[in-house]
């Protein structure tokens, strides 16, 4: 029945709860969250050699907002660094992991000649070139981006591969039946039915970039926000740590968030029933 | 019709919902009896809100208004005396037909040796034999049902709620199911309300047949069959039953 | 295509033997780029009998002295150790906020605010509290590992179909059936696919953890063929880690098979 809504709660789930309850919940369980945190500190159970203050990590935020000490950049400046980085090496690997993935997964003799390339890159994890393109590429942005490039990459490939593959055969009869071309089957019906799996692969392959971003900065860097971290280990500075560690958090779901919008843009279709 | 014992009663029975657009009436005042042993079907066009109704007797939804009278007695909930086969049969893809079926009497903690005992029989009634340890992703649409029906049996409820069962099966399989059902009840008694949308499936089964009018769900006239078992589906009482039926039946677009 | 297309007479055949010789050519080809690619840079990028020559010196000749496997056994008994914790820390929590909307307001809001912080950004942190021993490599494995788990137990538990509640609800069962024998076993391939991802994950985690200070696994083993300038120990390294990443995920693909019969007879 099309009009049936969630029953009472029988399971004692807390499905009758109303929406309000959840919300001062979530909101509850941060600033709990939050305030335990600062309290563990202000009685010293917890040493602030090991960790800082949420209040102080505010506070430090403003303050490198313009300051470049420790590390040598200040936050805007360490922010863009990594931010160029990432998105560099995302769009390359969507620009061409997509069309091959798509390719790929449509006509049979490029699988079968790329496929076996695939399968033997796939399995390296993307952080253990680093030292190959270290001594290839230097430590700069080049080197970087391509490490990027390649753990962006393959969710590109392998979920458009998959998406295009599972292109319904009814639908594909229905163009064949209406007189159209195998690579206009391909650009019509293909490719849009196999949006919604690039998508999450897109969004996969954000994820990847990113925190393989922090590994290559931590590793073969001289700025942006893995380098800052790894300076602030140096420097025994926590605070300088956590900050960082925020900065990369926040802004990986800020990407996450405006990749979902775009992607309710493009694929909207999928989602009303 | 008055000697005949009243097993479930339902009075006034309404169920609304509250929706985007405002009030919805899904089911409007029901009042219905239905009997010891019998095989009501319940006929409607599609989703007139007779699954909300029988929902509503399952336990699995509360009424708006109204109550429903099992033996007398209010009922609150799901009940144990109360059984349903699923619409879409509703099997668990990761349990075995054994497994699937054993699930209320395992429910209601019984012991291992009992239940399956109890569910081997059940399974071989409904013609399973050889099948007890298949997974239901290898079944045929009328074996995933026929499932549905052990399952719903072997936890002995006193009344059996069946919602359009046989909805998604082709007409073949379909009318070897209405067979099926109509042997097993006239084998194993039992007091059956059977939703369908299906003239010609609520003729051959039903000992009663409610029609309901289209959306809120409302009745509109009750049919008693008294054809003898089993029946032939091209006898001129049967198609007369069947007319009389369809010329009183709404349109649903 | 263009060539699918100009041998259309006995097209089947043709096809069928194109099919067999692709996947071939494509090999043979990786296998000439190497070496036309090392050929004048020897130095930066090793031939392929410099690297097979390199691993069978590994063979004998240990490093640090653990040998090339003792290297593999140690990264793998740190991923193993923190695979099988976070499995049953995020099973467990990922159960209990994927049920209780309550406990998922609470917590889940929290997880969801730490969830976005790369596990390899935890190093340095862990490191100052933890030095660098085993136990913080082992630590970090696990933040790696513990939030796919979490994520797809959740989805999972939270998306438990309606028929099947229903059903359990009809059958009378008690609220511990309902998660037991209902929500859980309904859930289990999302909790897979959460276990999958979290094998490749830890693999990834504990060669970034190695390759930020250890003194042994295979992460070392890359880095000390990048302070060494011994590039040959370096691809000896990557090769490995290719290979023992994929044994990884074809074991968790045969275990998965051994406890879900259901999805394998579809």
């Amino acid at each position: 029945m099309k009009k049936r809504k969630k029953k009472t709660d029988p399971l004692g789930r807390g499905r009758n709860c109303s929406k309000y309850t959840y919300q001062m919940l979530s909101i509850a369980g941060i600033l709990s969250f939050l305030l335990v945190w600062q309290l563990l500190l202000e009685f010293g159970i917890l040493s602030d050699r090991y960790i800082s203050k949420p209040t102080e990590l505010v506070a430090l935020f403003i303050q490198k907002m313009t300051d470049s000490s420790p590390d040598g950049s200040t936050l805007p400046i360490a922010t863009l660094a990594s931010l160029q980085v990432a998105l560099t090496g995302l769009l390359l690997a969507i620009v061409t992991g997509v069309p091959l993935g798509l390719l790929m997964g449509w006509y049979k003799g490029l699988d079968k000649f790329f496929k076996p390339i695939f399968e033997i890159i796939r399995p390296i994890p993307p952080i253990s070139w680093i030292p190959l393109t270290i001594v290839w590429l230097g430590i700069g942005l080049k080197a970087k981006a391509f490490i990027i490039f390649f753990a962006a990459f393959i969710p590109c490939v392998i979920n458009s591969y998959t998406g295009i593959k599972l292109t319904q055969q009814v639908l594909i009869n229905v163009a064949k039946t209406c007189g159209a071309s195998n690579f206009t089957i391909f650009w019509k019906v293909g490719i849009p039915s196999a949006m919604p799996m690039t998508f999450a692969g897109i969004r996969v392959a954000f994820g990847n970039a990113w925190s393989t971003l922090v590994a290559a900065e931590m590793l073969a860097a001289n700025a942006g926000l893995g380098y800052m971290i790894l300076m602030g280990r140096s420097f025994a500075r926590p605070d300088i740590i956590m900050l960082g560690m925020v900065c990369i958090g926040a802004l990986g779901a800020l990407f996450t968030f405006i990749l979902g919008i775009v992607e309710k843009r493009i694929v909207g279709w999928r989602n009303v029933k | 019709m008055g000697e005949k014992k009243i097993r479930l009663k339902l009075t006034n029975l309404k169920k609304s919902y509250d929706t985007a657009k405002g009030k919805f009436q899904a089911v409007e005042q029901v009042d219905l009896e239905v009997y010891d042993n019998e095989f009501l079907v319940l006929l409607g066009p599609g989703h007139c809100g007779k699954t909300v109704l029988l929902n509503m007797i399952a336990g699995l939804e509360e009424q708006t208004e109204g109550e429903i009278l099992l033996d007398g007695k209010a009922i609150n909930g799901s009940d144990p005396r109360i059984g349903m086969v699923f619409q879409k049969t509703a099997l668990m893809p990761w349990k075995t037909v054994m497994q699937n079926v054993e699930i209320g009497p395992k429910f209601r903690k019984v012991e291992k040796t009992p239940r399956r005992k109890k569910a081997q029989e059940y399974i071989d009634l409904v013609g399973l034999k050889g099948f007890e340890k298949s997974y239901p992703s290898e079944l045929s649409g009328g074996m995933k049902q026929r499932v549905g029906i052990a399952r719903a049996y072997t936890n002995d409820p006193e009344i059996l709620l069946m919602d359009e069962p046989f909805g998604a099966l082709d007409a073949q399989t379909r009318f070897v199911m209405e067979q099926e059902v109509s042997r097993i009840w006239e084998q194993e008694k039992r007091t059956i309300i059977f939703v369908t949308n299906n003239i010609e499936e609520a003729c051959y089964l039903g000992d009663r047949i409610v029609l309901f009018s289209e959306c809120p769900a409302k009745v509109k006239e009750i049919y008693v069959n008294d054809l003898p078992r089993p029946r032939d589906v091209i006898s001129p009482e049967f198609l007369k039953l069947r007319t009389r039926i369809s010329d009183n039946t709404d349109l649903a677009l | 295509m263009k060539k699918e297309n100009t041998v259309v007479p006995n097209k089947i055949k043709a096809s069928d033997v194109l099919y067999f010789v692709l996947p071939i050519l494509s090999i043979a080809l990786l296998i000439v780029c190497w070496e036309v690619a090392s050929k004048n840079t020897a130095e930066s990028f090793p031939t392929i009998t410099a690297t097979w020559e390199r691993f069978l010196r590994l063979l004998d000749k240990p490093i640090m002295r653990v040998s090339y496997w003792g290297h593999i056994l140690a990264s793998l008994k740190r991923v193993c150790i923190a695979l099988i914790v976070s499995w049953a820390i995020g099973i467990s929590f990922g159960i209990l906020i994927g049920w209780n909307k309550k406990m998922d307001a609470f917590f889940g809001t929290i997880f969801s605010f730490i969830r976005p912080i790369p596990p390899i950004a935890w190093i340095p942190l862990i490191t100052i509290w933890f030095g660098i021993d085993e136990f913080p490599k082992i630590l970090i494995v696990f933040i790696g590992a513990v939030m796919p788990v979490v994520i797809n137990t959740h989805a999972g538990l939270s998306s438990v179909e309606d028929l099947y509640l229903n059903v359990g609800t009809a059958f009378n069962a008690n609220k511990r059936q309902m998660l037991f024998e209902i929500a859980i076993p309904s859930a289990l391939p999302s909790i897979f696919a959460g276990i999958r991802t979290s094998t490749s994950t830890a693999w990834m985690v504990v060669l970034a953890a190695e390759m930020l200070g250890a003194k042994s696994g295979v992460g070392f083993l890359v880095v000390r063929g990048m302070d060494g300038f011994d590039m040959p120990l370096v691809l000896v390294a990557m090769i490995t880690i290719g290979i023992v990443g994929a044994l990884l995920s074809i074991i968790t693909n045969c275990i998965e098979r051994g406890l879900c019969p259901w999805e394998r007879k579809k």
